[in-house]
Parts: C-alpha cells; structure tokens; sequence
C-alpha cells in the first residue's frame, strides 16, 4: 500500500475536503465564505493574510482558505496550494477593465503542479449588479473552454443574495468525492 | 459554577432588595445617592448607575437607560421626584446624576451616528468623498504628487489596487474618515507608522490595515465593549471625534505591537489581528481603562 493510498484512506473515514479560494481583490472571496457559513456580510473589510473555516456540510468536513486578493499577496498564494481538493476561482463580473488580469491569473493556476488534481469551480460573482457580464460572458473571456486538464464548472452568484452559491458548492463536492472517496 | 450561579440568582432576586431596604433606612439614601457619593465621576459610578436603574423594579427608572440626550433633564427630575430625593440635602446628587445618563445615552447616540457614518458608501461622484480621498494622499505623501486619480500609486499608501473606492466595502466612508482624521491630527505619527507600513520585511498595508481596524473599533462600540473607555474619557457625551480618537489610538498602538512582534510576514495579519484585539479587549475591562493615544498632535 502505498503512502498516496493511506491518506486516501485516512481522508475517506473523515471525509474532509480543503478547498481553497482565490481570485483578485474585491472579487467577494470573503463575502461567498461569510455568507455560505450563513454570517453577516454587510461589515467585510480587505483580506489581509487569510481567513480559514471549517464547516460541514452534507456530512463532509470542509476546510476552506480564503486567501487575499491583492497583488503583493499573490505571490504568497502557493504557500496554500498543497493536498488542494478543490479550487474556487472568484470573479467580480462587473469588472470588465480586470477580465485579462483575471484570466491570466488563472491560466497560472492551472499549470501549478500540486493543483493538478483539483477540481475548478468558477464563480461569476455579483451577479446583481447592473453592469456584471452573464456566466457566458465570463466563461469566453476567461477562455474557460480551453480547460483540458481539470475538472470545471462555472456558476453565476451573488454573493450577498447567496444566489446559486450552494448549487456551485454541491457540484464541487459531487465531484471531489466521485474523484477521492470513491477510487477505491 | 452552579453554586455561583444559584448565588447570583438569589441574590438579584432576594438579597439586593433587602440590602438596599436595609441601607436606605440606615443611611436615609437611595442606592442611586450612595453610588452618586461614593464613586467619583468616570465608569466605575456610571456602570453601576446604569446596572442599578436597569435592575430597578420601577418603571421610570428603568426606561432611564435608554432616554434621550435632551430629555435628560427632566428625567432626572423624574426620578427624584419617585426616590423622594431632596434636592437640598443632597445637592450634588442632580449634577452627577446627569452626568451619568448623558453618558449612558450618549453612546447610544454615538452608535447610530457611527453606524450611519459606515453606511454612507464611498461615491466617486460625490466631490466631498472625493477631496477627502485626495486630502488622505496630501497629507501622508506632501512631497508626491498622484499622476492621476486611478492609479498604481495608492498601493504606496496601502491602497490594493489602482483605484481605492472598493477598499472601503463594509465600513464605506467610516473607514476614510478615520483615516484622514488620524494623518491631519496626528500628521507626524501617522507618516511614522506608514513608513513602517512601508518597511520591505515587516510591512503591511497601510490603509486597509486602518480600514481593519475601523472594523475593529467599530465592533467594539457595536458590542458595548467602549463604555467604560468612553465613560472614563468623556465627562459628557462622547462625540463622532472622541470615536475617532479612539481610532487612532488603534491605528497607532497595532502598529506598535506588529513592529514589537515581527511577524513573518503579511500572511500572518489575522493571527496578530486577533491577538492585538484580546489584548484591546483585556483592557477594556478594567475599571480605569481610557485608551488615549499619547503623542502630541500635529507634533
């Protein structure tokens, strides 16, 4: 038995997931995890650092990293990158002047070795704001479809309305634990 | 635990009633009169005030608590009239008496003034907002100028990005202000912490740190967790600005404490976010806290 199977193992009886949540600044990263956990949103300030939650949800035990945003913390992002199940990739679909950083930020993600196995879970946020670009919108400007290597979906949310923020969960668990649960 | 608790029960329901009977007829003074004359001003007679009207079985005691600023007055002669306190006998007794429910009301009042203050969002098409962001850059930056409204230059200040309207976000201009009040009375302090801010190992984010910690006041005031502060600082009413004071206290001290604690690096902000708040919070509860920032304005 190998080391890899006996965490599988480990892994199985608890059923415990990390997923790990990034994207620009102001996208609503902390918002979609407040919010989930069923807390007040309405006094969020800027990440600095981190915040980490674990919560359960439909029996699993979910460790969630909410990471900051901003630019000078980027570089701090694969510190959080190891034995990742899932990753959520947040967007501000109201700021169209940031798609290409976005985008880029993302094409950078997906070529990190240690999220190789993880599954990609894309929030359209904001969508009730006026000027935010629909789910397909952001889907062609991130080049979404060019994904070959994970697992994806994309979802369009409101992060203070909580709009679809558990059907995008619920597809990302689904597909973790088809994936890690259920390969032996 | 349960005999503490089984105490506390008997005595707020039993006891206290008798003691006070008892001390009233031995001392001809109400527990209002004995708190007024046995404490000097500040949170130790205004706390217990307070608890002694909350837990008062009269009814225009109780509603004491929450009265209005400009009903004071005559809810003080409201109450001496129902405790049959005379004036004469007791002359300082109405003073003090005042005193302390313009301070019980006053935070209140300065809740809803606050909590307004953070609704107000940050507007780029509101010219005020507008100039006070533009003042915030002058005064921590007096010899560089901004190339232009958006730009990669409010990261020097510690802005995250180009434009800083969406740092602001939950603690809309309540955030600015505090921020522009501390770097214009306290100009040389405030430059002293940004330049620590600045620092290439042990920097961070200067104004969303100060945005952090509007965040960190204002729960505070939220929670009730300022009386006593406010209590031992304001004789009277606590205003917008002694909020704002106590802002800068914040901003000033977390500085001190993250250069003291060299933490490794930006990433560990929550941990020493959290214990800089147990810290404030520990403070809080003694009896003679008043959390003023000791440098010399405008030094």
């Amino acid at each position: 038995m190998g080391l890899l199977t006996i965490l599988k193992k480990l892994k199985h009886k608890e059923r415990e997931m990390r997923l790990l949540m990034l994207g620009l600044d102001n996208a609503g990263k902390t918002t979609i995890l407040k919010k989930f956990n069923g807390e007040d949103v309405s006094t969020i300030s800027p990440t600095l650092g981190f915040n980490i939650k674990t919560l359960e949800h439909r029996g699993f035990k979910l460790n969630i990293w909410d990471v900051g945003g901003q630019k000078s913390l980027r570089s701090y992002w694969r510190n959080y990158f190891e034995s990742t199940d899932g990753l959520v990739w947040v967007v501000d679909s109201a700021d169209r002047l940031r798609l290409e950083d976005c985008r880029k930020e993302l094409g950078a993600l997906l070529l990190e070795e240690r999220l190789a196995g993880a599954t990609l879970i894309v929030f359209a946020n904001k969508q009730d704001l006026p000027g935010a670009l629909s789910k397909d919108a952001i889907r062609e400007a991130l080049a979404l479809d060019e994904i070959k290597t994970h697992h994806w979906c994309i979802v369009g949310c409101s992060a203070v309305t909580g709009e679809n923020l558990l059907m995008g969960v619920d597809w990302l668990l689904d597909d973790i634990a088809a994936r890690i649960f259920t390969a032996d | 635990m349960m005999l503490a608790y089984i105490w506390q029960y008997v005595y707020s329901s039993f006891l206290r009633f008798w003691l006070k009977w008892f001390l009233r007829h031995v001392t001809g003074k109400c527990e209002l009169q004995r708190i007024c004359a046995g404490y000097k001003q500040g949170a130790l007679r205004t706390t217990q005030i307070e608890y002694s009207l909350k837990s008062s079985k009269n009814k225009v005691l109780q509603d004491a608590v929450k009265v209005k600023e400009d009903d004071v007055v005559g809810c003080v002669a409201q109450i001496m009239r129902e405790k049959n306190i005379n004036a004469q006998k007791d002359p300082t007794f109405k003073g003090n008496l005042q005193q302390c429910l313009l301070q019980i009301s006053g935070y209140s009042t300065l809740f809803t003034t606050v909590e307004e203050l953070r609704k107000e969002v940050f507007d780029s098409e509101n010219e005020d907002h507008e100039k006070m962001l533009l003042k915030l850059w002058d005064l921590l930056m007096p010899s560089v100028k901004l190339d232009s409204r958006i730009t990669k230059q409010w990261g020097d200040i510690g802005f995250q990005g180009d434009d800083p309207k969406t740092d602001f976000r939950g603690m809309g201009m309540l955030g600015l202000v505090n921020l522009v009040f501390f770097s214009e009375n306290y100009t040389n302090a405030a430059r002293q912490v940004l330049s620590h801010a600045n620092h290439p190992k042990l920097g961070y984010s200067y104004a969303i740190v100060g945005i952090n910690l509007t965040e960190m006041a204002y729960s505070l005031l939220r929670s009730g967790a300022l009386r006593m502060h406010f209590y031992n600082s304001v004789a009277g009413k606590p205003e917008m600005h002694d909020f704002h004071q106590l802002y800068c206290y914040l901003a000033h001290e977390f500085d001190k404490f993250w250069v003291e604690e060299e933490p490794e690096s930006i990433m560990q902000f929550n941990h020493y976010r959290e214990k800089f708040h147990d810290k404030v919070k520990g403070y809080l509860q003694e009896p003679d806290v008043a959390l003023i920032l000791k440098v010399d304005t405008k030094n």
